[in-house]
């Protein structure tokens, strides 16, 4: 409250004195004009509670400026810790606000007021415990400071100063705490919605610089993926598709607890972490049982659920493990698509000691998986089961993984988005067909890429592991030998065709440039080595270039 | 994804070189430039680990020729280590490498022998 303050020494602030406490209610109001009560009603103008914080701040302390006559206005709100005192708007006294001015609740003018929750006046500044420097610099003579509270909690401090020196009265102090109290509520409520504001863009953005910007391309596999952010919230779902050694690629969906920035970050690090770990190449029960004890190691209170798997395209063998996360659903070429059962294990950060368990079933060409999180098959009042029955209803089997992430997604959240996150991710065994009849462009690159698709196809017809490494290293040097003649201008790619009949595999790699005998010992070695591998071996100049023709049987043995 | 990784150890002055993936004409000159330019010139010799490489074609094989050839300008020894049943045994065979180049089951075999018994200050071979 503002008692007139004679001190120059000592306590330089004023005390609350008998009949000196005003309070913002309707009989102190009474007491002012009616052109004081419009002026009032003007901070507390309800077309202001629709302005964002930085711009109703402005405002208020305009009106304020005008109401009380005076030369400065200042707003301080409380940080979120309840600590200090920040600088968030100011007139004739703007540095107080770019210079981030804080004061600590308790200390100085405005810490005082805060402490107190009580106006102070402070007659002469030069001579008073004034901590901001600034106050001083500017020249201000004479300050007036009351709380801004909203519903009984300190929102920050409003203070208004002259640069001569003033005897603010009782009835100033009164409009100033009335345009407080009428003002406080609108800037909580906007400083609510900024903070809300700011932490959603920047958990969106987070989340989305976690998400892989493309999906990786994979011999033999076809992949798909959705994110959704909630409608209202961001949330700690994610999906991964990861490259691994040897052709492999690795599946992973997760959803880490709770929202907004925190499950996002714990979601970016639990994804990077099963990353690392995927890439070292550990099995996918071994990577989940390294993410649980991270998860301990950085977090008390962590809790995600996650499935991972590894699928090799070249036996279609999927290795699954899950930390209780929503089963995945097997989706076959043809007939009803179901859940599999992943052995249970409890999410991540829930038990001192888990074991996780892989899963291994092995996906024909044409079959698949689908990983999803929660906020896909749950409704508000209805049965898990019922949501799982609706994705089982929604996928059409025989499509591609695409176009079921895109069904899914279609029909299974609603209209203006979902209460929850939502991660898709589906992983499919190509199909491959009987006969391999590939062109190819004559670039060294290509050739991996060869291999693990002719590894594939070796095993579709029936070769055994020792027939798969050696067909596939005599193809190789049959391609090679091609690219290695493949001579711009000249059409530079080459072809290759694979066929098996009566157990008889059949290579035909065709090159449109002249066969040049092998050089060197290194390109002879080649010779050599398709040679030993194959039954037979034609090497046939054709109208454009030359054609190798390759033969071997099946289960002759090596 | 690289299509080999190629990990680095030191083994008393025998560097220990580990390769995991496939080998051909499109990364074999790359390996092996990385492997000569990680041998020190006080090494007294290389150790490959081929354990875990499951494809080696031609252009692996005139790698480790040429790899031979250049550590042995410097009086270095190459040996590989190819467990009997490993992908690429098969070929290694086949070009006649183990004439050429020492050829063990494990990295221990390997290295035994390359180190001079005696410790410290003996000179290299």
């Amino acid at each position: 409250m503002a008692r007139k303050d004679e001190e120059t020494s000592g306590e330089a602030f004023s005390q609350p004195g008998e009949g000196q406490v005003f309070l913002g209610t309707a009989g102190e109001a009474a007491r002012l004009s009616p052109e004081q009560v419009a002026q009032v009603y003007r901070v507390g103008d309800p077309a202001l509670s629709e302005l964002p914080l930085e711009p109703l701040l402005e405002e208020l302390l305009e009106r304020i400026r005008a109401m009380l006559r005076v030369e400065t206005t200042a707003i301080l709100l409380i940080d979120d810790e309840g600590r200090e005192l920040v600088a968030r708007a100011g007139k004739g006294l703007e540095e107080e606000v770019e210079r981030g001015v804080r004061i600590p609740i308790g200390r100085g003018f405005a810490g005082r007021i805060a402490a107190e929750r009580r106006p102070i006046f402070i007659a002469d500044v030069q001579h008073a415990d004034v901590l901001n420097p600034i106050l001083r610099e500017k020249g201000i003579r004479s300050l007036l400071g009351v709380p801004l509270i909203a519903e009984g909690d300190l929102a920050g401090v409003l203070h208004v100063g002259t640069l001569t020196p003033r005897e603010f009265t009782n009835e100033d102090a009164a409009l100033l705490q009335l345009a407080a109290a009428r003002a406080a509520p609108a800037i909580t409520r906007a400083r609510l919605f900024d903070a809300l504001e700011r932490e959603h863009r920047g958990a969106v953005a987070l989340q989305r610089s976690l998400l892989p910007d493309r999906l990786p391309e994979v011999v033999g596999v076809s992949l798909a993926a959705r994110y959704l952010p909630a409608r209202d919230e961001v949330g700690g779902d994610w999906y991964d598709l990861i490259e691994l050694q040897h052709g492999r690629v690795g599946i992973a969906i997760g959803d880490a607890a709770g929202h907004g920035v925190r499950a996002a970050a714990l979601m970016g690090q639990l994804r990077t972490a099963l990353r690392a770990y995927a890439v070292d190449g550990h099995e996918p029960s071994e990577v989940l049982a390294r993410l649980d004890r991270l998860l301990r190691a950085i977090r008390v209170r962590g809790m995600a659920t996650v499935a991972y798997g590894v699928l090799d395209p070249e036996t279609g063998v999927l290795r699954l493990a899950s930390a209780g996360h929503p089963p995945p659903v097997l989706v076959p070429a043809s007939g009803k698509p179901r859940l599999l059962e992943a052995p249970s294990a409890p999410p991540l950060g829930t038990l001192a000691f888990s074991r996780y368990v892989d899963r291994e079933i092995r996906l024909a060409g044409g079959e698949g998986v689908l990983l999803y999180t929660d906020g896909l098959i749950e409704v508000r009042g209805e049965s898990l089961s019922e949501g799982l029955n609706r994705l089982l209803g929604t996928i059409r089997p025989g499509s591609s993984p695409e176009t079921i992430c895109q069904d899914v997604m279609r029909n299974l959240i609603p209209e203006g988005g979902a209460a929850d996150d939502v991660a898709v991710v589906m992983c499919q065994s190509t199909p491959i067909p009987e006969k391999l009849d590939l062109r190819l462009p004559a670039d060294p690159a290509v050739l991996a890429a060869i291999r693990q698709t002719l590894r594939r196809w070796l095993r579709e017809v029936g070769a055994d592991d020792d027939e798969v490494g050696a067909i596939t290293l005599a193809c190789g040097e049959a391609c090679a030998n091609a690219i290695e003649h493949a001579y711009p201008p000249v059409d530079s790619s080459f072809e290759l065709e694979a066929f098996a009949g009566k157990g008889v595999v059949e290579l035909t790699v065709r090159d449109m440039g002249r066969w040049r005998e092998p050089r060197g010992e290194n390109r002879g070695r080649g010779l050599t080595i398709i040679e030993a591998i194959m039954d037979e071996l034609e090497v046939k100049p054709t109208k454009e270039g030359t054609e190798v023709l390759m033969r071997r049987r099946l289960g002759a043995g090596a | 994804v690289k299509l080999v990784d190629l990990r680095f150890e030191e083994r008393g002055r025998v560097v220990l070189a580990s390769l995991d993936g496939e080998v051909d004409m499109s990364n074999a000159e790359a390996l092996r430039k990385a492997l000569e330019s990680n041998m020190p010139n006080d090494a007294l010799g290389l150790v490959l680990d081929c354990t875990a490489v499951r494809y080696l074609d031609s252009a692996g094989i005139h790698l480790l020729f040429k790899l031979r050839e250049q550590l042995r300008n410097r009086g270095q020894e190459l040996r590989l280590v190819v467990p009997g049943n490993a992908p690429i045994a098969d070929v290694l065979a086949l070009a006649d490498i183990p004439a050429a180049v020492g050829v063990a089951d494990t990295v221990e075999a390997a290295l035994d022998g390359m180190e001079p018994a005696a410790d410290g200050e003996s000179a290299p071979g």
